[in-house]
């Protein structure tokens, strides 16, 4: 089966961002596809390049990229959600002359257009949030 | 191999319209659904009626009017619209206050069966 | 039928909306704060078990919050493997937050 993932949640609040991580990694491991995840709303604090997890925690960010590079999904940060948050990549913040980009170069950054592309793909879409 | 054939998508709004951006994100996945010609419908549940009050001004607030939103949908051709009455009743709204007129009341059960009739459920 | 993913505590308007929508033909799966309704004994638990649904909990969660043995034995405890094998048996999921 294919599915997409949404996950509105950052890693910072909450379980749903860790636990969106580790349903896709057991979906591929059970030789499912998974087509996209979609960060939307504060979703999108996971693809935050400048992020730094304390010693003792999972470094939720890193996980995720390391999951996209090593499983070649496409990790999507709704661009509207995410240059609201500070969320940027280099041409946003040339475009909007800001100091830095700031997204994890393992994310990329596009519209709803992505979800809703996601969601016409998918025989399952599964939502984390909270 | 994907399957290319179009989903019924179903997003169902829960929250105040200006307590949390969830709220206004929740609408605009609705109305892009329909830009791609998705079959969409919108379930307006718990504080998710609030979203319903006509008079809705926010100009001090400096943050753009849900209302005009919802009453924008027409001409996306976003008209399958629903909402839960028991959340009415709980908020104290008369159906004739809430806009758009448009909007299908139901109860418990037609919300459960509801639930049942969309490939997917975006749930905000 | 319909997986339902609650995480919210008992308290929460998402707890209370799920169990209104509930269906015997649905499963549930609580995570996150969702674990807390698994309580044996609670107001929660008894309302969950009353829907006829099929009950999953989420072992990391319900671990993390000191309930592996508080918990009522109406649900089974899954680990993320078991999260996704919910997934393939039913087509659509409601995530209550």
């Amino acid at each position: 089966m294919i599915y997409s993932l949404l996950v509105l949640s950052s890693p910072c609040s909450g379980q749903a961002c860790a636990t969106a991580l580790h349903f896709a990694q057991a979906v591929i491991h059970r030789g499912h596809q998974i087509h996209r995840v979609f960060f939307l709303d504060d979703g999108t604090l996971t693809g935050a390049a400048s992020m730094v997890s304390p010693q003792d925690e999972a470094d939720t960010v890193r996980q995720w990229a390391d999951f996209g590079v090593h499983q070649s999904v496409e990790l999507v940060l709704c661009v509207s959600s995410a240059l609201k948050r500070g969320m940027l990549d280099q041409s946003e913040a040339d475009r909007y002359e800001k100091a830095a980009a700031t997204v994890h170069p393992s994310f990329e950054i596009a519209g709803l257009g992505q979800l809703i592309d996601a969601s016409f793909t998918s025989d399952r879409l599964i939502t984390f949030g909270g | 191999m994907p399957t290319t054939e179009k989903k019924s998508l179903l997003v169902v709004v829960r929250r105040s319209p200006y307590g949390s951006s969830l709220a206004r994100t929740s609408l605009e996945v609705a109305l892009s659904g329909t830009t791609f010609e998705q079959d969409v419908g919108v379930l307006f549940m718990g504080d998710g009626v609030l979203h319903l009050l006509p008079g809705q001004d926010t100009g001090a607030l400096g943050v753009r009017n849900i209302a005009k939103l919802i009453a924008s949908f027409p001409l996306y051709e976003l008209d399958s619209l629903f909402a839960d009455e028991t959340a009415l009743r709980h908020h104290g709204i008369a159906q004739h206050q809430a806009l758009p007129q448009n909007i299908e009341w139901l109860d418990t059960g037609a919300i459960a069966e509801l639930l049942t009739r969309y490939d997917h459920i975006m749930s905000f | 039928m319909i997986l339902h993913t609650l995480n919210g505590a008992p308290d929460s308007t998402a707890f209370r909306d799920c169990i209104r929508l509930l269906q015997t033909s649905d499963a549930l799966l609580l995570m996150g704060d969702g674990v807390y309704a698994a309580l044996s004994e609670s107001c929660a638990c008894l309302a969950i078990k009353n829907t006829g649904a099929e009950l999953y909990l989420l072992q990391p969660d319900t671990a993390a919050a000191g309930l592996l043995t508080l918990v009522d034995s109406a649900f089974t405890i899954v680990d993320y493997q078991g999260f996704a094998a919910l997934t393939e048996r039913y087509t659509t999921q409601q995530a209550w937050f």
